[in-house]
């Protein structure tokens, strides 16, 4: 009689059991359904893009090309045309509009150096690192003012006037000895026998692809 | 946030040894379910035991159930989730190898090594026969090798290939399993009872 009664109630208890994973999986059919987010959520985004800790200075750029600095890679986000026009030394080409393709993933994507996009001014560069930090990608940089601060600072620095202070022509002198390092070549130069045109040499950056899928099985 | 090692949540490190906690679980859930004995499991083929068909059924939906609502509320990215690659030719002749020594043996390679462990002799043949077994797949790998790595279709799914709701399927798939567990009761008090 005893066993009776328990099978009756381990009969009510899988049938209560069954019920239970009916509705457990009837929620999933019903449950509201959303847009995933990917990458970061809007509100860390927004706290990027407002942060100006994202910018690194032409000055900053210079050191490092010049000390022969391996820890960056330099992305130029313009056209194809500016692009085989002037482009900073070892900058990789990858157009903006090419910013998240399949190929250019090894550049943008990983945790080795860290990247610095460019562009004529820092808007295009801004787009960029938007597109790239939403998704997640790590050690973004952008170069504040682009190549035209670039040029303003670096390759034609201004001369500072004779009120201004001892920094002032620190800055200046520095500049120009950076600017003489790409090339630049001054008239006080001229007499020298040969000016020294020394090009940074060229680095090949190489990028090992993160492998990503886990692996197991049965 | 998940799945946690890929992510880096967990240190890569820690694959084993959770993999070897994880295994020992599995081991002591598999002997408790009774799937050391050849008979409860060959069972499932005479219809006097279905606890196999129950235990994997109900598994494997609980997990999908579970990984399907951690997905919805963001703590696991399902579409990271490893998919064993298939094999097409290869997975069908293996299976139908599979089964026929399931039934003449009465278990697979997972649980005749829990039935190793408590000490079946059976299991012992079986598992010397599983080695000899993979010794002579190694010797004719050359020959099995265009099966072996042919037909691969890649890390497809079910639900990527005919685009099916996933969340429908799963409760589709659910009905299906109660349906089956009732049917398997229903068969198993018709037939005869074996003592074992």
């Amino acid at each position: 009689m005893a066993n009776k009664n328990k099978s009756k109630f381990s009969g009510l208890q899988y049938k209560f059991l069954a019920i239970i994973l009916l509705i457990l999986a009837g929620g999933l059919v019903a449950l509201p359904k959303y847009e995933k987010n990917e990458g970061i959520k809007p509100v860390q985004l927004l706290a990027n893009v407002i942060n100006p800790a994202r910018y690194i200075s032409t000055d900053e750029i210079a050191h490092k090309i010049i000390s022969q600095d391996r820890s960056f890679i330099l992305i130029d986000v313009r056209d194809e045309e500016s692009y085989n026009k002037y482009t900073l030394p070892n900058a990789v080409h990858i157009p903006l509009k090419k910013i998240l393709d399949e190929e250019f993933s090894m550049y943008v994507n990983q945790n080795q150096y860290d990247v610095i996009f460019f562009s004529n001014d820092n808007f295009y560069s801004d787009q960029a690192w938007v597109l790239c930090n939403r998704l997640g990608y790590k050690n973004q940089r952008v170069l504040k003012g682009g190549i035209n601060m670039w040029f303003k600072t670096i390759i034609n620095p201004p001369k500072p006037s004779e009120n201004m202070p001892e920094e002032a022509f620190n800055l200046y002198s520095t500049r120009k000895a950076s600017s003489m390092y790409f090339g630049v070549v001054y008239p006080e130069q001229v007499k020298a026998p040969e000016p020294v045109k020394k090009v940074a040499p060229k680095q090949i950056i190489t990028v090992k692809k993160v492998k990503k899928a886990p692996e197991g099985g049965c | 946030m998940g799945p946690l090692i890929p992510n880096d949540l967990i240190p890569l490190e820690w694959n084993n040894i959770i993999a070897i906690l994880i295994g020992i679980a599995f081991g002591f859930v598999l002997e408790a379910s009774g799937f050391s004995s050849s008979r409860k499991l060959a069972g499932v083929f005479y219809g006097y035991d279905f606890a196999v068909l129950k235990v994997f059924f109900t598994a494997a939906i609980v997990s999908v159930i579970g990984l399907y609502y951690m997905d919805y509320l963001g703590y696991l990215d399902i579409t990271q989730l490893y998919v064993h690659p298939t094999y097409l030719w290869a997975a069908i002749i293996g299976g139908a190898i599979m089964g026929v020594g399931f039934v003449a043996g009465g278990f697979c390679p997972g649980t005749s090594l829990c039935a190793v462990a408590i000490g079946k002799l059976d299991a012992w043949v079986y598992v010397l026969g599983i080695l000899v077994g993979i010794f002579i797949f190694s010797e004719l790998f050359d020959f099995i090798e265009p099966i072996f790595d042919g037909y691969n279709f890649g890390n497809i799914t079910l639900i990527d290939t005919f685009e099916w709701d996933p969340y429908w399927f799963i409760f589709i798939f659910a009905i299906v399993a109660i349906i089956a567990f009732a049917v398997a009761d229903f068969v198993q008090k018709k037939v005869k009872k074996v003592f074992y």
